[in-house]
């Protein structure tokens, strides 16, 4: 009795709720690597690849880029990692493959993850794959070089600042 | 102008050409009189403090160095061509103003001389301002290993933006009827051409946009050093960019030659 009224409550949500995100058939996504370690201020890239396994040509896909903080810390905010973050995609012919190269530019240090989803335009039609997390490791990087720049900005302005005076004296006499 | 009427009438009877005597004397007026100097200084100053900003804020300090490279340079190049800009505009209306065009006109120098020759001291304020900027170019991208590509590709796109901004302030200045009208009219010329370098990302997409950013000599230079620098792309490929800054140049030169053989006393051109 106890299993037939869990085999009505699983028949029951089944009815109710959306269809799960699985991916049309044959329609799959991958990256060309899983990892990718770099330092902060760094630009770097990777592809993806969305195949098309099945019998149809898979049509109205959209390509988009996701990165996320696996941290609470720090913030991101997707556009500044990457200028171009989708790409609608030709139709691809069944066995066919696309493959896209996504240039990211690493604007904080931390573990994040970056994945690729390939959405359809009719979200009726095709549910999305998504491709593998990508693990970044952005490595702290400083910059600062007050040290070395300080004398420049000083020297210049203070050089030509005593030869326009020097040129001013020299008229007046 | 002050010594240039009986200079260029004493050289050009000794048989120097007009335009090289007056342009001898505009560069004593501009340099050992003092103003381009203190031009000079000011651009100095200016280009300590965004340098320093660059590589010291904490707040920049996210920036790939490539970019805080760029940001110097790119100030430098637009400070430099207004300083360019802000001579030309002053050229022909500021001796209109200032009662020194009369005597000026008089002198055995044709009239398409004396604006070569301030065209031409108009861009000194350039050179000047490009040997400021060196060392701090040097200095930023010597770890790059980017020094020669820096300070080629700033040297090129600034001499053509400096040289499209005198000739533009010249064409002004030889229209306008006041000073004040040249130099108004120059300087919205010069921040309307640099707007679109402040267009979002976004907003610079599609054919329209682009071929904004290829005809507008200004942005189309700044993309170009932005490509070499940040991008490290190669000259070969962008040389496109080159194209509107080198063809505005050549159009606004010409026009200022041509406007300059009907210049007149009060004002404006006449047939």
């Amino acid at each position: 009795m106890r299993r037939l009224r869990t085999a009505m409550a699983l028949l029951a949500a089944a009815a109710v709720l959306p269809p799960s995100a699985v991916a049309a058939p044959g329609l799959s996504a991958s990256v060309d690597r899983t990892a990718i370690s770099t330092q902060l201020g760094r630009s770097f890239e990777f592809h993806s690849t969305i195949t098309n396994g099945g019998p149809d040509t898979a049509r109205g896909l959209v390509a988009h880029l996701s990165v996320l903080s696996l941290r609470e810390d720090p913030y991101v905010d997707p556009e500044d990692w990457a200028p171009q973050r989708v790409v609608f995609l030709d139709p691809i012919a069944p066995g066919g493959s696309r493959t896209l190269r996504w240039r990211m530019t690493a604007v904080n240090a931390g573990t994040f993850g970056v994945y690729v989803t390939v959405l359809a335009q009719d979200p009726r039609d095709r549910p999305a794959p998504n491709t593998p997390t990508v693990d970044l490791r952005v490595a702290q990087r400083r910059t600062l070089n007050s040290g070395g720049i300080l004398p420049i900005a000083l020297a210049v302005p203070g050089l030509l600042g005593a030869l326009t005076v020097a040129v001013r004296l020299r008229r007046r006499e | 102008m002050r010594a240039s009427t009986a200079a260029a009438a004493t050289h050009e009877r000794q048989g120097a050409p007009g335009w090289v005597v007056v342009l001898a004397r505009e560069l004593h007026d501009l340099w050992i009189g003092g103003r381009g100097l203190l031009l000079c200084l000011a651009f100095s100053i200016l280009v300590s403090t965004i340098a320093y900003l660059a590589a010291t804020n904490e707040a920049l300090n996210f920036l790939e160095q490539r970019e805080a490279l760029n940001l110097v340079v790119q100030v430098g190049m637009i400070v430099g061509a207004l300083l360019t800009l802000l001579a030309g505009a002053d050229a022909i209306s500021g001796e209109r103003e200032r009662g020194t065009l009369e005597s000026l006109l008089v002198t055995p120098v044709s009239r398409r001389q004396l604006v070569a020759a301030k065209l031409l001291a108009a861009l000194s304020l350039w050179l000047a301002a490009y040997a400021v900027l060196v060392p701090y170019a040097w200095f930023l991208a010597r770890d790059l290993g980017v020094v020669g590509t820096t300070l080629a590709a700033s040297f090129v796109v600034g001499t053509l933006l400096a040289a499209c901004f005198a000739a533009l302030g010249l064409v002004v200045s030889l229209l306008a009827t006041s000073n004040r009208v040249s130099l108004s009219v120059s300087l919205f010329a010069l921040l309307a051409l640099l707007a679109p370098t402040q267009l979002p990302g976004g907003a610079k997409q599609g054919w329209f946009a682009d071929a904004l950013l290829h005809v507008n000599p200004a942005t189309a230079g700044e993309h170009f050093v932005n490509r070499v620098i940040i991008s490290a792309s190669g000259w070969d490929q962008e040389l496109g960019w080159l194209v509107s800054p080198l063809v505005a140049t050549a159009l606004l030169s010409a026009g200022a030659l041509l406007l300059a053989g009907r210049m007149r006393l009060g004002g404006g051109t006449g047939g």
